[in-house]
């Protein structure tokens, strides 16, 4: 069975690369066979965080159908039991990938042969960054303490909730539907799912009755990365529970990182963080998540696409 | 996807059992002031400037209510009629005791003491109705309750700085004279009010505030 964790938060520099290559890193020295996909599509590091700064093959070569299968495009990084699917040599326009080609790469993920697979998302809320992130019922959202990080990070669960209601839903229908919430609760009412989902609740209720299952069976995460020491650290609890009073969407608080300095050297020496500086406090914080997360996802994981 | 929050129940707003003692509620009403306040990381850009006002202006109601025994009595009775919670899940067997000092204790983040006096002072003096207010020869205690609600200062972090009960606050705001404690009580609580909110000269401020009453009792 395998194991998919999209890691995402709407903001750029919260950290979702570092903790991909981090968390990478610990399930592969814990035995598991790990792959890390850079999906930051034209904008991919994750090759420099995992030493590999050359790479050969990149995920473009899949897309070009250089490469047929993407298993192909794996490459080897100096860490045992650690795979890597590189975005370094991706072609300038990558970051559009027309919408087959994002399903066909969705269906060779999920078809590939290892014990835990982790994407890197890229920032801001793009259809093909919410689609990777729906790829699983496990994604992972991180953000920092900061309003600037915390706006970016609301706002792309809200795309992520409206993109899976719409895929309930034909263009025609979605369209009627778009028209009824806006006469139910003002204009700008669209960028709010929770008005979308009343209005559901009223005119489809088997279609509500859906979409909740649907909802029920995700099992998201909020991590919290750089805090520092005077900042609050029950805020990841309060931001989950106002998202699920709210939103009506379950995301667990899964714990903070500290902020450290050192993180920034590690990343410019191009050397691995944990194993750099092994006994800081972020570094702590780091191999607590691991054993948090890998214990409480349990063992269901399905490839979940309409 | 969950019930709006305006129809969830006052337990359910501030996120407590039917049997909640005074002290869970205060602590309860307290944690949900540090998620909702304009200040507040937390909730930051979560909701529209109106959403919010209306998402505070219930919780001091369901605050309110509850903290007053006799409607919460009355509140109590409206919902086992209605079926929302059962007589006996009401009156627990028996009370657990109750933490009163939290030992992990997070230094107070919202409110009154995060801002301080200096944002406080620069609202007021950027704030043309309050300017407007303060310059009156007479000053109500709706006045004071209009100034507080535009520096967007809860009533309950008064109470705390202060120490005024909240009964008390509630009467002086509403200008209900006959139940206003005697004159050299209320005076000392204007003074205690006007300064939490750093609304200084306090001794005018007040002087004035007590004229204004003496001339609404001869009245």
């Amino acid at each position: 069975m395998v194991h998919i964790w999209p890691i995402g938060g709407g903001k750029g520099g919260t950290g979702k690369s570092f903790l991909v290559s981090s968390l990478g890193l610990l399930l592969a020295r814990s035995g598991k066979k790990t792959l890390l996909i850079d999906l930051d599509l034209g904008a991919a590091n994750l090759h420099t965080m995992v030493d590999v700064p050359y790479p050969e093959k990149c995920f473009s070569d899949f897309v070009s159908k250089k490469i047929s299968v993407l298993e192909d495009a794996v490459l080897e990084t100096p860490f045992p039991n650690l795979f890597l699917i590189s975005g370094a040599h991706d072609n300038l326009d990558i970051a559009n990938l027309p919408y087959d080609k994002k399903n066909k790469t969705i269906m060779s993920i999920a078809k590939l042969k290892y014990e835990y697979i982790l994407l890197d998302l890229g920032a801001g809320s793009a259809f093909n960054t919410l689609d990777f992130f729906l790829a699983s019922r496990n994604g992972i959202f991180i953000t920092t303490p900061e309003p600037t990080s915390i706006e970016n990070v609301y706002r792309f669960m809200r795309a992520i909730y409206l993109r899976r209601i719409r895929h309930y839903f034909s263009t025609a229908e979605f369209k009627a539907l778009e028209k009824k919430v806006s006469e139910h609760s003002g204009d700008s009412s669209f960028n709010k799912p929770e008005h979308i989902i009343s209005v559901v609740k009223k005119e489809h209720p088997e279609k509500y009755m859906l979409i909740k299952k649907d909802f029920n069976s995700f099992s998201f995460k909020l991590i919290l990365n750089q805090l520092r020491k005077q900042d609050n650290v029950i805020l990841g609890e309060q931001i989950c529970k106002i998202i699920k009073k709210h939103l009506g969407v379950n995301v667990d608080f899964a714990g903070n990182i500290a902020y450290d300095e050192h993180v920034h050297d590690a990343i410019c020496q191009q050397v691995c963080f944990l194993d750099r500086y092994p006994h800081t406090r972020a570094a702590n914080d780091l191999r607590e998540l691991n054993r948090k997360m890998s214990n409480s996802f349990g063992e269901q994981l399905m490839l979940n696409y309409l | 996807m969950e019930k709006d929050f305006a129809q969830l129940n006052y337990y359910e707003m501030l996120d407590i059992k039917p049997d909640a003692t005074a002290l869970e509620i205060r602590g309860a009403y307290n944690a949900a002031l540090q998620m909702y306040h304009p200040d507040s990381l937390v909730s930051y850009s979560f909701f529209s400037q109106k959403e919010r006002k209306k998402i505070l202006a219930l919780l001091e109601m369901a605050y309110f209510t509850l903290i007053h025994e006799k409607e919460r009595d009355i509140y109590d009775n409206e919902l086992i009629r209605t079926g929302i919670f059962s007589a006996d899940e009401k009156t627990p067997a028996i009370k657990k005791s109750v933490n009163i000092f939290d030992i992990n204790r997070q230094k107070d983040a919202s409110g009154i003491l995060k801002f301080g006096m200096a944002e406080l002072k620069a609202k007021i003096s950027q704030n043309q109705r309050i300017r407007e207010i303060l310059s009156r020869q007479e000053i109500s205690g709706a006045d004071l309750k209009e100034i507080r609600n535009e520096l967007d200062v809860a009533i309950e972090k008064i109470h705390q700085e202060t120490k005024i009960s909240l009964n008390n606050l509630n009467w002086i705001e509403d200008d209900k004279t006959e139940k206003l404690p005697a004159a050299v009580f209320l005076k000392g609580f204007i003074k205690a009010y006007l300064k939490c909110l750093c609304l200084y000269p306090v001794d005018d401020i007040s002087n004035k505030y007590m004229s204004t009453l003496t001339r609404v009792e001869k009245k």
